[in-house]
């Protein structure tokens, strides 16, 4: 970090992030996460856009105005131009809704954080992507401009989408991943894993997989079945004797690790996450996570990539052989640490210094 | 089965889906919506349009799912398809109105979150560039029909309809009114709820009116030759669909709506005067005697292409099996109300049995009139009473609705006996394309709304009036070369006086007592008019009698005071034999309905008769009046008590009936009419 303080003194880069503050999930999450660490590089001016997607409010997602207010960084609504040396435009799907970005940006290098997966599992697209990166492709003057993917599944995507598209030509991609800094408290593993099983996620109809793996990822026989953000299931009757069916906010995260052993976590098989911090954050509580394989790559090793058929197997081989549990347990912690501020933090030197002139 | 859904839920999708229903079924499908659609508020047209697609997820598995309305998707509709946990190789096809690439992206993904795997998203503003509705959930579709498949119809079937139009010019329906009376063809409005009351409310009241949700649009379209359509813009999902499928299957369609809101949509529409007072010269000037013309013209419009319901079929991979009719001989169903009691069923009957026995008879009838039916040698539908008079629910109607649409086809022929024509009889008379006949009765009562009672006429193709037994008695209620007046209708027994001791001899061993005078009291179950008093008075008075057995008729499953059965002397009778046992006996006291009062007439058996009366019985007072004043038999008002006791004594003491027995020999009486009403039932079928 020293050569990083003397660069900040001899050249201090304008840094502009451009977002939708308005984000409640990881978007805002992951940008309150970095900017702490984007400070560090620059005079940092974080720009909101009101966007069609969230209407006319200003409000502003509670953890992100924490980080603001910490750094004392200010928020700029809907700044007519934007200039800077590098500008990190946050999740472009926020645009998806409308046909203009009311801001010109000028800028020497424009980063776009591709926070929402440009396609689904299947090839259909995610969103409109070409509507929200023709509008940022025509409001922008930069020397460049980057797609930079935040998961090995989210490049995987904006790879495949700009193959197919005309604009392909405009756009570069980051040759490594702008990940989701994850950096909390680790937890022990419990010491005797049991048959506990749980998943967590919003309850949209994305974050659930049919009924029918459901029912395998969560049986009967299992000592118990916690499913928290259950609430689409409960709208629509969809009950288990031996689920445990929670609203969203019901019990706080805390108390939901509290009450399982494995977190069994399966989506839609039309959508993906695109970064997955619900994993994360479930092995840095400690537990065991059993995901499909596209989901676990962000990982690595750290997630037991499996199907929702073969989740009993894997559960019941771990609680016979307990020294298994905590192998993995360790492994999933230690890769985590891909994941540290530490890390975004080299990964931000080498955006900001390669081939910029910038930090020269 | 084919699933019917829609991205959200409301009255706006409701329609939407049983329009779609309804034409997929037309187009031999098996098609269902799920239960759990149908609105709280979905109104009586719109109940019954559904009770035929209405299921229980739970009891049928999905072969096919369409979505209607995707450019809006509600929870309600992904927990449905995910509830169904649909196989792989389960078509799901969805089409939507989107305006942005983004809306089809996103209606297409959350269909897919919900299913596991991708629907067909279909963009209707790619089909259908300019829609006649754009923000219809309705795709709008139709089954595009050669113009030589058109039915000819002698005149043709104008239908108007108001949408917006103001009627507080008094002049705009009595320029309705003449149109309707004229010769050149036959007309019917669709109107508001509130065009309808104020209609009613008017001079011009018998003009024939239907509510948007009357009639599906597709049973518009097969009534219909020429639409015009008024107001500003369509008025609802529910006319845009009535035009579409009328100009798909080679009918014409005129555009007077303010903003040509038909022909601007591209559709082959004539545009017609934007005012009702010139519509009449514009039909008879310019397009009726054009009609094959316009038609031709119009089947070649590429605008037809964009409403081609089989684009969608073709999507969903679905192969169009056409429903040929299940039976080749048509039928003639009658369906006899039950009224009080089973005189409608006991005529339908009479009338059936004089049918040639290449007809080909069924009975619907109320369980009451089951037995009496058969016994007659006829299959019978059975259907579901009403729970009770006061219920306002139409759920046994609908129930009708199902079962004579099951039963009928195009071609058959619709016998309905009764005086109020329920909502399934008109429904499936129009849906079924049938041959229909009323078989009504007259001497309504005072105070009865005839307005009420005939709004529903135009539906049928004959009125059979069976007559009374005398001319004064026959008012008549609407006029024309549909309405036949035949003979009275009236079911003849024949027992000699060798069979009417044989029967007093059974009776006697029966109840176990010797008699030498036998009384017969039909008071009716007490449905209409409660007659227990008087029951209970001759009962009373011939308990002093031990020579006397009073038996005291009803039909078959009729309800019977308790206190009926607390006599040495009277015993309860049910049976469908009632004539059998009057005419064994000396002494008969009955109220005066039309079959009682002509059997009683016909048979020459001298009677008491003590009228009936409620709202929705013929006028008894009338009819036994007429007896009366003939010194036909003794007629006895509810009140008169004491005449009651000593006519009874008189009858019984004096042989006082024999004053009547003499008159009823000489009375001339018309010939019945059975005969003539069965020819003229015939015809009907052969006609169509």
């Amino acid at each position: 970090m020293s050569g990083m303080s003397a660069f900040r003194r001899s050249n201090s880069p304008k840094i502009a992030y451009v977002i939708e503050p308005r984000f409640s999930g990881g978007t805002s999450a992951a940008v309150a996460a970095e900017l702490p660490v984007a400070a560090e590089f620059g005079q940092v001016v974080v720009h909101a856009i009101t966007s069609r997607t969230f209407g006319e409010n200003q409000h502003v997602s509670p953890v992100l105005r924490k980080v603001l207010d910490d750094l004392q960084i200010p928020l700029v609504w809907d700044a007519p131009f934007i200039s800077a040396d590098f500008v990190f435009l946050h999740n472009p799907s926020f645009l998806k809704f409308q046909d203009t970005l009311g801001t010109k940006i000028i800028a020497r290098y424009l980063f776009v954080i591709t926070h929402e997966n440009f396609l689904r599992p299947g090839g259909e697209e995610g969103f409109d992507v070409s509507t929200c990166l023709s509008q940022i492709e025509v409001s922008t003057i930069s020397l460049r401009k980057t797609l930079a993917p935040i998961s090995p599944y989210n490049r995987k995507a904006v790879v495949n989408w700009l193959t197919t598209s005309r604009m392909a030509r405009y756009w570069d991609v980051l040759d490594c991943d702008w990940f989701n800094i994850c950096q909390t408290d680790l937890s022990t593993p419990c010491e005797t894993p049991q048959d506990r099983r749980g998943r967590h996620s919003r309850p949209g109809f994305e974050k659930f997989p049919a009924i029918a793996d459901l029912d395998a990822c969560f049986p009967k026989h299992s000592q118990c079945n916690v499913i928290l953000g259950a609430d689409a299931l409960l709208e629509a009757r969809v009950l288990r004797a031996h689920w445990n069916l929670l609203p969203f906010d019901a019990i706080s995260v805390e108390e939901f690790f509290g009450m399982i052993d494995f977190f069994v976590y399966f989506t839609a098989p039309t959508w993906q996450e695109s970064f997955g911090r619900v994993v994360a954050e479930a092995l840095a509580a400690g537990k065991v996570v059993l995901a499909n394989p596209d989901t676990g790559a962000t990982f690595g090793d750290a997630v037991l990539t499996c199907r929702p058929a073969d989740v009993d197997a894997i559960i019941s081989d771990l609680i016979d052989h307990p020294h298994r549990y905590h192998e993995q347990v360790s492994r999933a912690q230690s890769a985590l640490d891909r994941f540290s501020a530490g890390n975004f933090r080299a990964m931000l030197s080498s955006i900001l210094s390669a081939d910029s002139g910038v930090l020269t | 089965m084919i699933y019917v859904e829609a991205g959200t839920r409301s009255l706006r999708s409701f329609d939407a889906q049983l329009i779609f229903a309804e034409q997929l079924s037309a187009r031999g499908y098996n098609v269902c919506i799920d239960a759990e659609y149908l609105p709280e508020n979905a109104g009586r047209g719109r109940i019954y349009d559904a009770a035929k697609f209405l299921v229980d997820p739970a009891e049928h598995t999905a072969e096919t799912v369409f979505v209607l309305g995707a450019e809006e998707i509600d929870d309600a509709l992904l927990a449905s398809l995910r509830k169904k946990q649909l196989g792989p190789g389960v078509p799901v096809i969805a089409t939507g109105r989107f305006v942005t690439q983004q809306s089809y992206i996103g209606a297409k993904a959350r269909l897919a979150y919900a299913l596991g795997r991708e629907a067909k998203v279909i963009n209707l503003t790619d089909f259908q560039p300019r829609s006649l509705m754009p923000s219809s959930v309705s795709p709008l579709v139709a089954d595009i029909r050669p113009v030589s498949r058109r039915p000819e119809r002698e005149m043709p079937n104008v239908t108007v309809v108001l949408g917006s139009m103001e009627l507080d010019n008094p002049e705009t329906l009595s320029c309705f009114s003449r149109m309707s009376s004229q010769g050149g063809y036959n007309l019917k409005l669709i109107v508001s709820g509130t065009q309808n009351d104020a209609i009613k409310a008017s001079p011009f009241h018998d003009l024939p009116t239907y509510l948007y949700t009357g009639l599906s649009p597709l049973t518009l379209a097969n009534t219909t030759d020429i639409l015009a359509m008024f107001g500003h813009g369509i008025a609802g999902v529910r006319m845009a669909a009535f035009a579409v499928e009328l100009i798909a299957a080679g009918g014409v369609a005129i555009d007077c709506t303010e903003d040509e809101v038909l022909t601007s949509s591209g559709a082959p529409a004539l545009l017609g005067p934007k005012t009702p007072f010139a519509l009449d010269a514009y039909l008879i000037g310019k397009v009726i005697g054009n009609t094959p013309q316009i038609s031709d013209q119009a089947s070649k419009s590429q605008w037809l292409h964009t409403v081609d319901i089989s684009r969608l079929e073709t999507a969903a991979g679905l192969k169009r099996k056409r429903r040929g009719p299940v039976r080749t001989k048509p039928r003639t169903l009658f369906f006899p109300t039950n009224g009080v009691g089973l005189g409608h069923a006991q005529r339908s009957t009479v009338i059936a049995k004089e049918l040639p026995d290449t007809v080909s008879t069924i009975f619907a009838a109320f369980p009451s009139c089951v037995p009496l039916v058969r016994r007659e040698g006829i299959d019978c539908v059975p259907l579901v009473q009403r729970p009770d008079t006061k219920s306002n629910s139409d759920g046994n109607d609908i129930l009708t609705y199902r079962r004579l649409g099951a039963t009928l086809q195009e071609n058959d022929t619709l016998v309905f006996d009764g005086g109020y024509v329920f909502d399934s009889v008109y429904r499936v008379i129009r849906e079924r394309r049938l041959s229909a006949v009323w078989v009504r009765r007259g001497l309504w009562p005072e105070g009865r709304s005839r307005q009420t009672m005939l709004r529903r006429e135009g539906v049928f193709d004959q009125v059979i009036v069976p007559s009374e037994a005398f001319e004064e008695l026959n008012d008549a209620y609407s006029y024309g070369d549909h309405v036949h007046y035949v003979g009275p209708i009236v079911r003849q027994v024949e027992q000699s006086a060798e069979e009417n001791e044989k029967l007093r001899a059974r009776l006697a061993d029966r109840f176990g007592r010797e008699f030498s005078q036998l009384v017969v009291s039909m008071l009716g179950g007490g449905v209409a008019s409660d007659r227990s008093a008087q029951l209970q008075a001759i009962s009373g008075m011939l308990e002093a009698r031990p020579d006397c057995l009073h038996l005291v008729v009803t039909w078959p499953g009729s309800a019977v005071q308790p206190a009926a059965f607390g006599w040495k002397n009277t015993h309860v009778v049910q049976t469908l034999e009632a004539i059998k046992l009057c005419m064994a006996a000396d002494l008969v006291i009955s109220a005066a309905g039309y079959n009682s009062v002509l059997e009683m007439l016909y048979h020459k058996i001298p009677a008491i008769f003590i009228p009936q009366s409620a709202p929705y019985l013929d006028d008894q007072t009338r009819r036994a009046m007429a007896l009366a004043e003939r010194d036909l038999c003794a007629m006895i008002t509810e009140r008169e008590f004491m005449k009651l006791e000593r006519t009874v004594s008189e009858w019984l003491d004096h042989d006082c009936a024999e004053v009547y027995r003499s008159a009823l020999s000489k009375i001339e009486l018309p010939e019945t009419g059975a005969s003539r009403a069965a020819e003229l039932l015939t015809k009907a079928g052969y006609r169509k």
